[in-house]
Parts: structure tokens; sequence; C-alpha cells
């Protein structure tokens, strides 16, 4: 075996073993890169190089035009490091903050009118709705008007203190067979997602509300909004796809049941 | 054997126990699913049992049993004991530890990731550190068999290496370069998004990654079968091997081709530009050839042992054939379910037929049938052909194994056929629920009980499978010689670079830098590539 050299070309098995593999490799190559893109029908680019670049995945135009800028929904990247819990010396400031906005979202942010509870909510939750009402990526009025007052600590205080107080209905949703189907399942074909894989219950998503308790009025009033097109600032408009999939009496079904209190004979549990 | 017989055992047994719980949640889930069954109504603990099942069927069983039978491999093929028990014993203890690790993370719904590394999908650490643990201790099962043929040919120059030791080499070298990927993966971008040092992660740079490792593990599932198949089956129907070299061949083919194509799992990924998903297309194509290499050999070797007991003309040695015999009905089985399997597997390597089963049922299918058919049935086998020697329990009673094996292969017929159509018609692959009441839904219905029939029959295989290995006993009788397959010619002399690796290693390592090196430094380099994390049970 000694007199048989490995790395040699006179070594008949490796030197056509390269060969044909070398060959193998330009000829798909060539196919793949050369022949295959300007066969596409869709194919517009000009030259040799630019259908190579295209093949190899380079993008042509990488974030220059602007007009996809315009269309998107919300300009906050949801991070984890949002959700952390607050300090003390945040929330106290936050406390203060809030004296602000009592009058709508209720004392210890439980809303007596229409307008969403604060309470418990997540704090990325508060931060990317004040956000993108001083964006003007979701619309209000009212909220617009507040938010251009308060600074970026301003809201991560208020969103810290927020989310330090108890929420409305601290016991959270269990599966059993009597929660309306969509909470529960979804629709799958008509790619409704169950509500209680993002919004609690089997799972929590970043950036997804905390919606027991709610003013049945004010869910109502967001999913209608949601179809309408008239909310538009949820990411890869998740919630829009799902909403004009539902029908008004699944709206209310929904509404109604996310809006129960825990005292409506429910016994309340601890928050975890 | 010397002295790794209780190595070899202990690491079958992990294999086979983990293994038998596995099945017993992937039986649950099919049930779960099938109109059955009312729905649990917390699709999460569906998708943590798919995690526990897959990581079990996928990391835990494969990589136990490889071990397991290269360290016998070693012994047996090149007669001397194992070098480095105790490093061996280090290593199992390794992948035993990280089993446990990950094991207990998914039970508490901290990793219900699916056991495919897929960010921004992010699980606890404790997971990933788990399947690190499992890896870490293959690579030292890697190193064991590398030092272990050295030392074998220094004592004999020249010589050609048992060709059952080649195989468990080239899976050993395989594995070792295709877990770089996933580790490159786990270390340099999950882990540190999961132990919460960054909040974004380059999710298409991930899956590129993952996709280094994710066809060719495949291969190195299916090592022990392809070995199983050169040096066990003409042995054990009475045969001789057609051709030595032809497996040599298939090995080295298996080195250079399985590794750098993955990206035909990501035919769907905007990410990647059409030309590589092309060629990995085309070269998806040529491991196809060992494996045609392989059917072609073992079906003339088996013609072989059916001349050889009296079989004449063109069909008659197959009624010749030892139909009796555990193994003749074992290797007819995987062939059978290779043909399938492969075939499906055409399918979804073609760039363009892949859009229409893409991440159906189908897939699932396939990878069954491959995967826990054809290979997973040569385990079993593996396991039976081995256990006199490691357990001195003297013969297995062949009927038992009969029953079981027609089990295992009614069953995963069963099982996988009904996956196949309705991924067809468009039945997506890992959902929790289907809601058959549902018109559109309705017909589809009779199938899922279909699957869960095959399951049930899966299980009853799989228990009965651990029954006939915990009842052997040990007999006073010295165990019969073990021996592998006797090719027909032994060629006198064995061309260098099939007695060696150097040439094969260097191809795929060098096809990988052709074939992933630009995907990896583009979508590396591109700014704003990353996505925040989205960690899984956080809240
Ligand atoms: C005059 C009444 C009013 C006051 C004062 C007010 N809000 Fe609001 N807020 C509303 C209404 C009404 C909405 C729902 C608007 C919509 O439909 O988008 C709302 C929505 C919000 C939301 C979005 C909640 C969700 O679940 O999507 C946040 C966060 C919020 N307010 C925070 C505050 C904070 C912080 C203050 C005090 C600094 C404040 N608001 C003061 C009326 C008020
Ligand atoms: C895929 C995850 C997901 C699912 C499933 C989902 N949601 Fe949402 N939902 C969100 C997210 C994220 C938001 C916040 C959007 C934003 O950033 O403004 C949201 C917002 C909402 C809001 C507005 C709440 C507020 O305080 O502003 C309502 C109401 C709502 N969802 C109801 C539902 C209902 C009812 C279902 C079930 C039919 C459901 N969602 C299913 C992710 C989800
Ligand atoms: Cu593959």
């Amino acid at each position: 075996m000694s007199e048989e050299r490995l790395f040699s070309w006179h070594n008949r098995v490796v030197k056509r073993s390269v060969i044909a593999l070398v060959a193998l490799t330009i000829v798909s190559m060539l196919i793949g890169f050369i022949w295959l893109p300007p066969v596409h029908e869709d194919f517009t680019l000009e030259g040799l190089w630019a259908g190579i670049c295209r093949a190899a995945g380079v993008p042509a135009n990488w974030g220059s035009d602007n007009a996809s800028q315009a269309g998107t929904s919300t300009s906050v990247v949801l991070e984890p490091a949002m959700a952390r819990a607050g300090t003390n010396a945040e929330i106290g400031r936050g406390a203060t903050l809030a004296l602000n906005c009592t009058m709508c979202h209720g004392a210890q942010g439980m809303s007596r009118s229409d307008a969403p509870n604060l309470a418990g909510q997540y704090p990325e939750v508060v931060i990317k709705q004040l956000e993108d009402y001083r964006s003007g990526h979701r619309s209000s009025p009212i909220m617009e008007a507040i938010v251009n007052g308060l600074s970026d600590r301003d809201v991560r205080d208020l969103a810290a203190y927020y989310a330090y107080l108890p929420k409305a209905r601290t016991a959270p949703t269990t599966y059993d067979e009597t929660l309306p189907a969509l909470i529960r399942v979804g629709d799958p074909l008509r790619n409704i997602a169950p509500c209680i894989s993002c919004h609690g219950g089997v799972d929590q998503k970043l950036g997804a509300p905390w919606l027991e308790g709610m003013p049945k009025r004010y869910l109502v009033t967001q999913l209608k909004a949601f179809i309408a097109g008239t909310r538009h600032n949820d990411p890869g408009a998740q919630m829009r796809n799902m909403a004009r999939a539902m029908t008004d009496a699944e709206i209310d079904e929904v509404a109604t049941f996310y809006a129960r209190k825990a005292s409506n004979g429910e016994p309340g549990r601890a928050a975890p | 054997m010397f002295v790794a017989r209780r190595l070899v055992l202990a690491h079958f047994w992990v294999a086979f126990v983990a293994f038998l719980g596995a099945i017993f949640l992937g039986e649950w889930q099919m049930f779960m699913r099938s109109p059955l069954s009312a729905w649990i109504n917390n699709p999460e603990h569906y998708y943590r049992s798919v995690t526990a099942h897959g990581t079990v069927m996928a990391y835990v069983l494969p990589t136990l049993v490889a071990m397991g039978f290269g360290y016998a491999i070693s012994e047996l093929a090149l007669k001397r004991p194992l070098i480095g028990l105790r490093w061996a014993w280090t290593g199992f203890w390794l992948v035993i530890v990280g089993t446990a690790m990950a094991a207990i993370t998914v039970a508490l719904g901290k990793a219900s990731v699916l056991y495919t590394f897929y960010p921004p999908m992010i699980a606890s650490p404790f997971y990933y550190l788990g399947v690190v643990l499992v890896v870490v201790g293959s690579w030292i099962w890697v190193a064991l068999m590398s030092i272990n043929l050295r030392a074998w040919r220094k004592e004999n120059p020249g010589a050609t290496v048992p060709l059952a030791m080649y195989g468990n080499l080239a899976g050993a070298y395989l594995w070792a370069w295709t877990s770089v990927g996933a580790a490159v993966e786990v270390l340099v971008l999950i882990l540190p998004a999961s132990l919460g040092l960054t909040d974004t992660i380059n999710a298409g740079l991930a899956r590129v990654f993952f996709s280094w490792t994710l066809h060719a593990i495949v291969y190195f599932w299916l090592m022990p079968a392809y070995i199983a198949f050169y040096s066990i089956v003409p042995r054990a129907i009475g045969g001789r091997l057609y051709s030595d070299t032809m497996g040599r061949v298939a090995f080295a083919l298996f080195l250079v081709f399985s590794m750098p194509i993955g990206i035909h799992h990501l035919f769907a990924d905007p990410q990647v530009g059409a030309g590589f998903k092309f060629v990995h297309a085309a070269m998806t194509a040529m491991v196809s050839v060992p494996t045609l290499l392989t059917v072609f050999t073992i079906v003339a070797s088996v013609e072989i042992a059916g001349r050889l007991r009296g079989g004449k003309g063109m069909l008659g040695w197959i009624k010749a054939l030892p139909w009796d015999n555990p193994m003749m009905l074992a290797v007819t089985f995987a062939f059978i379910m290779l043909g399938f399997g492969g075939a499906g597997g055409i399918i979804n390597m073609s760039y363009q037929l892949n859009e229409t089963v893409h991440n159906t049922q189908w897939v699932t299918g396939h990878f069954h049938l491959i995967f826990a058919g054809a290979i997973v049935i040569m385990y079993f086998m593996i396991a039976y052909d081995l256990w006199p020697q490691l357990m001195r329990c003297g013969s297995m009673p062949a009927g038992l194994m009969r029953t079981q094996l027609w089990l295992w292969f009614v069953g995963m017929m069963v099982l996988t056929m009904p996956w196949h159509w309705v991924g067809i018609l468009g039945m997506p692959r890992r959902m929790a629920y289907y809601d058959y009441s549902h018109p559109e839904l309705q017909a589809q219905a009779w199938t899922v009980t279909a699957s869960t029939l095959g399951g049930l029959l899966l299980v009853i295989s799989a228990v009965l499978f651990v029954y006939i290995l915990a009842r052997a006993r040990r007999t006073h009788e010295a165990p019969v010689p073990y021996t592998f397959s006797e090719p027909i010619h032994m060629p006198a002399r064995t061309p260098v670079a099939l007695n060696t690796f150097a040439v094969w290693v260097t191809m795929m390592i060098a096809l990988t830098l052709v074939n992933y090196g630009w995907p990896i430094v583009q979508l590396a380099s591109l700014e704003q590539a990353s996505v925040p994390v989205i960690p899984i049970g956080g809240r």
C-alpha cells in the first residue's frame, strides 16, 4: 500500500473523483446561476451579473425605497428587555405621572369608562402603544394629545407603574370546553389562531396585551377598528387578519368572555 | 468482545428505554389529534410532547445506537480491545446528563421549540446546553473511533480496514463535520439570545446553519443501518456480500454528498438565493446514488444466499430464501420502506415539486418511513444480532422477533401512508388541532384515525422489542464468535483511497465551503437582518 500515494494525480480513483466532483459543481452552478434566472417570466433585471447576484440571494436594493417604510404598522421593535419589571424608583415616578391618567383609566388603572384598563398591563404593551400614538401609527385624538407631553423616560416609568399594579382579573383563563372555541382553538381553516396562544392562558407573546377584565365596549371597538383598518399598528397585521375573518356574533362572544370580571362568581387568584 | 461489553449495553439500554418512552408520546400526539379523542385544550402540551418525542427519537436514540454500535464494531471488527474505555464512559455520561437536562427543561414547558432550532423561537438555555452535552459526548466517540482505527493500522500496516469499521468511521467523520453547523448556531447565535445577552437574533443565518446539520444528521442516523446491510445481513441469511468495494464507494459518497446539500430544507426561505437552492437540489439527487448502489449490492447478496440454498431460475431464488429468518424479513421490510420513502424524498428535494408538499404531513410521513421505518427496523436487528454477544444469552426467540418486525412494518405503513395522502391534500404538519366537524376536513378524518391505529401497532411492537431484549438471560455456554459478512471475492488490494478517508473528508469540506460559504457570509454581513427573539415559555 505504501507505494500507492493518496494525494497524487497518479492515483486514478482520486483523480477521477476530483474531476467528477468539480465538473458536477460547475455544471450545476452554471445552470443555477446563469441559465435558470433569466428563464423566469418575471425576470426584469438586466445583464448577466445582475442575474447572478439575484441567484446568489443578494438583495438588489435593500431598504432603499422609502415607500415600504410608510406602510409599516409600527416603528417599535419589541425586545424582551422592554418586558423587565421596573425599579422602585421608576414605579414611584410612574405613579406620580399616572395621576394625569386616572380620569379615564381609573384609579389604580381600573377603568370605569370605556377606556382600557391599564392595571397589570405588560410594560412592553404600554410602551409600544404610547409610542404608536406618538408616531401616529395608532390614532386616538385624546391619547395623541396626552402622549405628546411625555418623554421617553416618562413612558417607561408609566409602563413600570402600571405593570406593577394588580390586574383587573387575576385568574388567568384556564382551558376547558366551556371557553368559546375561538379563544380555545381558534379556527385554523380561517387562519384564526387561538386567542390564548398569544394573549395568555397557553402562552403570552411579547406585545400581546392582557385582555381579561377589559371593558367590553373597548374590546369590540378595537376588534372592529382592526377590521376597518382604522387601527393598524399590529405588527405583521396579525390582529387585522384574524379580526377580518370574525363575524359580529363571534366578536361579541369573545369580547363578553374577556370582559368578565373575577367577581362574577369566579374566585380570583393571586397574580403569579 | 473484550472490554466494551458493558459500555455497549449501557448505550443500547438507555437508547431503547428512551425510545420506548418517546413512542408513547408519539402515539398520544396522534390520538389527541384524531377524531377518537376530545381535544386536550392546551396546544402547548401537544408541542411539548412533539419536542420531547423529536428530541429523543432524532438526537438521543440514533446517537446512542451509533455510538454503542461503533464501539462494538471497533472491538469485533478490529479484534482488539477498545482503547479509551474511560473516555468512552465519560462520553456516555455526558450524553445522559445532557439528555436529562434537556428532558427536564422540556417537561417544564420551557423548551417547546419542536426540536428543530428555528429562531426567533428561543427555549430555555438548559435545553440547548443539554443538547450541546449530547453532541460533545458524541464527539468523544468520534475521536475514539479514529484513535482505535489508527492503532489498528499501526499494528496491521497496509491491511484493508474491515468494511464495518470503514462505514463506522465514515459515519463518525460525517457526524463530526455536520454537527458543526448546529453547534455554531447554538453557541454563537442561540445561546447568547437564550441567556438574555442579546435581544435579537439573525434568524435567517441561524436557519442556514441548522440546515447544514439537518440533512446530514439523517445520514448519521442511517449509517448504522447501512453498515448492518453490508456487514451483517449477508452473513445472517447465509449468503455472501456481493461486493466489498461497492460498500466502500457508498460510504465514501455519503461522506462527500450528504453534507453540503441541506439548503433543500430552505426552499421556501426568501433569504437564500435561488441559485444555491438549485445547486443543493442537484447535489441532493446525488445522494440517491449510494443508496441505489447499496440496494443493488444487498439484493445481489441476498440472491447469492438464495442460490446457495438451492434456488434456481430467474426468480426461484426468492422462494429459496430463509423467510423464517428475522433478518430476512427485516431487510425486506427496510427496502420496501426505503423505496417508498426514497421516492417521496426525491419529490421533496425537487425544487419545484417541494412547493406542493412543503410543511405538510407529507414530510412527516416521509421521514417516518425512512428513519423510523427503514433505519430503526435495522437498529432492532443490530440489537438482536449483538445481544447474544452482549448478554451471553444464547440464541434469540425468532418467532417473537418476527411478530415484532411484522408489527413494526405494518404499523409504519398504516401510520405513514395516510400522512402522505393528506399531505398532498394540504394538511399542514405540526398542527395541534383539527376541527373535524368542518365540512372540508370531515372527509380526511378517517386518515387520522388510521394513522392512530398504525401508531398503536408501533407501540405494541416497541414494547415487544424491549421485552425481547429484557427477557434475555445469561447462559453458561460461551457465545458463538461474532463474524461479519464475507465478500464473495475479496479484492487482492483495496485502492488506498477506499481504505482511508482523507480524500473524501477533504472533498466534503471543500464542497461545504463552496455550497455554504457564500450564503453564510452574505447573511452574516446583512445589516438589519436580526429580529427580536421570541422566548418560549417565558411568561
Ligand atoms: C381623557 C381620557 C384619557 C386620559 C386622560 C388618558 N387616556 Fe389613555 N386612553 C384613553 C382612551 C379612550 C383610550 C383608547 C383609545 C383608542 O381607541 O385607541 C386610551 C388608550 C390608552 C392606551 C392603550 C391601551 C391598550 O390596551 O391598547 C394606553 C397605554 C394609555 N391609554 C395610556 C395612558 C396614560 C399613560 C395616560 C396618562 C398619562 C392616559 N392614557 C391618559 C383615554 C385616556
Ligand atoms: C398571533 C398572536 C395573537 C393572537 C392569536 C390573537 N392576538 Fe389579539 N393581539 C395580538 C397583539 C400582538 C396585539 C397588540 C397589537 C399592537 O401591537 O397594537 C393584539 C391586540 C388585540 C386587541 C387590542 C387590545 C388592546 O388593548 O389594544 C384585542 C381586543 C385582541 N387582540 C383580541 C384578540 C382576540 C379576541 C383574539 C382571538 C380571536 C386574539 N386577539 C388573538 C396578538 C394576537
Ligand atoms: Cu434533507
